[in-house]
């Protein structure tokens, strides 16, 4: 997928279009994300396999929000216990941190840079409902 | 515990993903059924599905952004319905003891899928006339360039009014049954707030991964989110979707379509009667 390229963006008079950096942000962090975390899961699977020469972990975890997730892993990288399924589980919370940074990413920017008090209400809705449902239950 | 082929769980993935991203409906439509024909019970099928919904949705959208295609104002606007709706859907899920009710509610959807590719035979787009006051205020507008024509179309949105809830449904709907649900997202933003397609299926596609999240926060709660099947069916949908993408261009849309329609049709069948339980 290429970006149309010397096209001069025109627009209609009164138009209001979200500004250029706003969509460049959000598809970096967006593909930032989804990489990042096939990267991990990758390094994660492949390490598993050479070290057991079987191909597949199998391990299921307890139920908990992803917070307390992120926590878990946070303090396996800081007591230096990095294994196979710790790469697989960053790239899981990677997957799910990716929209919520965008959403978070937005809100920041409606308010700072675009000073649209409306959208900056509406993205600070869904950003706090996510929160919600990610790390407060 | 599910323990199942790390091999056969990736290759179903990468299949699934390539339809999904090849027919532009996601890949959780194909891949929940297949899982679940590989002995997998349907809340976990429908639970892993949902984090891969926001693996290739996020991909696609990345791309669509910097096309700037995609609306980002419509997209936040719609965002606020579907998440609630798809918080509420993942949670009957996940309280529901009986998984007969999810098959055929699966297999109606994946018929009415049929259904919507079959309409949406012909692409044409009818600009709004007039745009209420309350789109207006929302500021539902924009522009793209059209690198087919190479001409700038210029565009506004209607009737938010309508399309905001009906959004919730659609929200409902994916977090229940662990898929995008974007056929019907797009039907919503293109018939109820008359945009052009592009610009529906590009910001489908954004909706699509908060939605999904929301979904997932439930699912992972719930403890039905096993990394170890994760892993395979995140790479393998990613890949297939990556592969979908490019593949694209060299079949015609009318071949795909058709693939497509037989596809639902055996499966949302096969779902009906599992859920019947004609078959087991």
């Amino acid at each position: 997928m290429t970006a149309p390229k010397g096209v001069a963006a025109h627009q209609p008079s009164g138009a209001k279009t979200a500004g250029f950096g706003m969509e460049v942000l959000v598809g970096y962090i967006l593909l930032t994300g989804v990489l990042l975390s096939v990267a991990l899961i990758t390094i994660g699977v492949a390490w598993s396999w050479l070290a057991t020469g079987h191909l597949g972990l199998e391990y299921s975890i307890a139920g908990m929000t992803l917070f307390r997730f992120v926590l878990a892993d946070l303090r396996q990288i800081f007591s230096g216990a990095f294994r196979p399924r710790l790469f697989v589980d960053m790239g899981i919370a990677a997957l799910m941190l990716t929209p919520y940074v965008r959403v978070f990413a937005s809100m920041f920017y409606f308010a700072i840079v675009e000073r649209n008090f409306k959208y900056t209400v509406f993205t600070g809705f869904v950003f706090t409902v996510l929160t919600y449902s990610l790390f407060l239950r | 515990m599910v323990t199942m082929s790390f091999e056969l769980v990736f290759l179903v993935s990468i299949v699934a993903g390539l339809i999904g991203a090849m027919s532009g409906m996601g890949g959780g439509i194909v891949l929940i059924p297949a899982l679940t024909l590989l002995g997998l019970d349907i809340k976990h099928a429908i639970a892993i599905s949902i984090v891969s919904v926001v693996a290739t949705s996020s991909g696609a959208a990345s791309a669509y952004v910097r096309d700037r295609i995609i609306n980002l104002k419509l997209g936040m606007f719609l965002e606020m319905f579907t998440i609630i709706g798809a918080l509420a859907g993942a949670t009957i899920t996940v309280v529901v003891s009986a998984q007969g009710p999810l098959f055929i509610v699966f297999g109606l959807v994946l018929l009415a899928s049929l259904v919507t590719l079959f309409l949406r035979r012909h692409e044409d787009w009818k600009p709004v006339a007039h745009q209420d006051a309350f789109s207006g205020w929302l500021e539902l507008e924009g522009s793209y360039d059209d690198q087919a024509t190479g001409q700038t179309v210029y565009y506004h949105g209607a009737r938010a009014y309508f399309g905001g809830p009906l959004m919730f449904g659609a929200g409902l709907i994916a977090g229940l049954l662990g898929i995008g649900a974007g056929a019907l997202k797009v039907l919503i933003i293109d018939l109820a707030m008359g945009l052009p397609p592009k610009v529906s299926t590009t910001t489908s596609n954004l909706i699509i991964g908060i939605t999904a999240l929301a979904g997932t926060s439930i699912y992972l709660a719930a403890g039905l989110i096993d990394p170890g099947l994760a892993a395979p069916v995140i790479l393998g949908v990613v890949a297939g979707a990556f592969i979908g993408t490019r593949l694209l261009v060299r079949l015609t849309n009318e071949k795909v379509r058709r693939f497509f329609m037989v596809v639902l049709a055996v499966l949302g069948i096969e779902m009906i009667l599992r859920g019947v339980g004609v078959i087991p």
